[in-house]
C-alpha cells in the first residue's frame, strides 16, 4: 500500500501528507487530529463521522484531563499517551504547530509497536510543524455557541456529507 | 575509541542484562548492543556508543526481526534463531527468545561468525 492508496481525510490541505505519511510507515489503524478543543482536522480510518465526533470528544478531554494532572503533579503537562489494550493500543500525543497545539490520537495493533508508533510520531510531528501555516490574522475563537456548527462543517468536509 | 553510553539502570541497580550486553559491546567491531521488546519495539537496556540512536535502531529492528521470525514460520522453516542484515556500512544482527530481542550494530569488519555465536550464548544467559 503506497501513501497515494492510504484513505485520509482533512479540513485543510496541508495536513494531508504527513498524515498519510504517518498511517503508511507506522501501520497504523486508526489516525485523528484534532484542535485542543476537540474539532476534528483530520483522519484516517473511521467510517462514520458519529465515532469521529466521540473520539475527537474523549481525546480531547483525555488530553485535558493528563496536562492538567501533569501540571499537578510536575509542573508541566505529561507528555505521551500509550493505552494497551488486548488486541489494540492507543496512543494520543499533542504536536506544537504554528497553529497552536493539536491532539494525535492513533490506533494500531500488532502489525506495528509502541516503539514504531513513537518513532513515525516525531516524524509526524516535524512534518505537521514543517506544514502548518501561520495562524489567520483574523483566526476564528472557539466559542462555545459556534461549537456545533463548526463541528458539524469539518465532519461534513471529512465525509463529504 | 568511543564512549559508550549505558541504557537504562534504576537507581544505582544493575539490570539483569548489563553484563550479557558488555559481553557483547567488548566484541570487536560492536558499536551498540541492545535489549528489545519485540511486542513494543521499546529498548528494555543498552550498551551502544555515543551517536547510535538506540530508540530508532530498537523500533526498526525489533519490527524486522519479527517480520522475519513470522516469515519463517509461515515457510514452515520454524524458529527463527538468528537474523543478520548486512548494509554497505556495518551489519545489524537480531536474536531473539520470547519477547525478548538482543540486537547488536557491527562495523563491517566485525567477525560475523563470532558475533552470532556470541549472541546465541548471551541469548541463553539473559534471564
Amino acid at each position: 500500500m503506497t501513501p497515494t492508496d492510504i484513505s485520509v481525510t482533512a479540513v485543510e490541505r496541508w495536513i494531508e501528507s504527513p498524515l498519510k505519511q504517518f498511517v503508511e510507515d507506522a501501520q497504523a489503524l486508526l489516525a485523528l487530529l484534532l484542535n485542543a478543543s476537540g474539532q476534528v482536522l483530520g483522519q484516517h480510518g473511521f467510517t462514520r463521522a458519529v465515532d469521529v465526533m466521540a473520539a475527537c470528544a474523549l481525546a480531547a478531554a483525555i488530553h485535558a484531563s493528563s496536562s492538567e494532572l501533569g501540571r499537578l503533579m510536575q509542573g508541566s503537562p505529561f507528555g505521551a499517551l500509550h493505552h494497551a489494550g488486548r488486541g489494540r493500543q492507543l496512543f494520543l500525543a499533542a504536536p506544537e504547530t504554528a497553529r497552536g497545539t493539536l491532539v494525535f490520537l492513533t490506533v494500531f495493533d500488532s502489525a506495528s509497536s509502541l516503539g514504531i508508533v513513537q518513532l513515525y510520531f516525531e516524524e509526524l510531528r516535524a512534518r505537521l510543524a514543517e506544514a502548518a501555516p501561520p495562524p489567520r490574522s483574523s483566526a476564528p475563537v472557539v466559542l462555545a455557541q459556534d461549537f456545533e456548527s463548526d463541528l458539524d462543517r469539518n465532519l461534513a468536509l471529512l465525509f463529504h456529507r | 575509541m568511543t564512549p559508550s553510553v549505558s541504557g537504562p539502570a534504576p537507581s544505582g541497580a544493575l539490570s539483569p542484562f548489563a553484563a550479557a550486553l558488555d559481553a557483547l559491546a567488548r566484541q570487536r567491531g560492536v558499536v551498540g548492543a541492545l535489549v528489545v521488546s519485540e511486542h513494543d519495539g521499546i529498548v528494555v537496556d543498552a550498551n551502544v556508543h555515543t551517536g547510535v540512536r538506540a530508540p530508532t535502531v530498537a523500533a526498526l529492528a525489533a519490527s524486522l526481526y519479527r517480520k522475519a521470525r513470522l516469515s519463517a514460520d509461515a515457510a514452515g522453516l520454524g524458529h527463527a534463531s538468528y537474523v543478520e542484515l548486512v548494509a554497505s556500512h556495518g551489519r545489524l544482527c537480531m536474536a531473539g527468545r520470547d519477547d525478548t530481542v538482543l540486537v547488536l550494530i557491527a562495523e563491517p569488519h566485525a567477525a560475523s561468525g563470532l558475533l552470532r555465536v556470541a549472541m546465541l550464548q548471551a541469548l541463553q544467559a539473559v534471564p
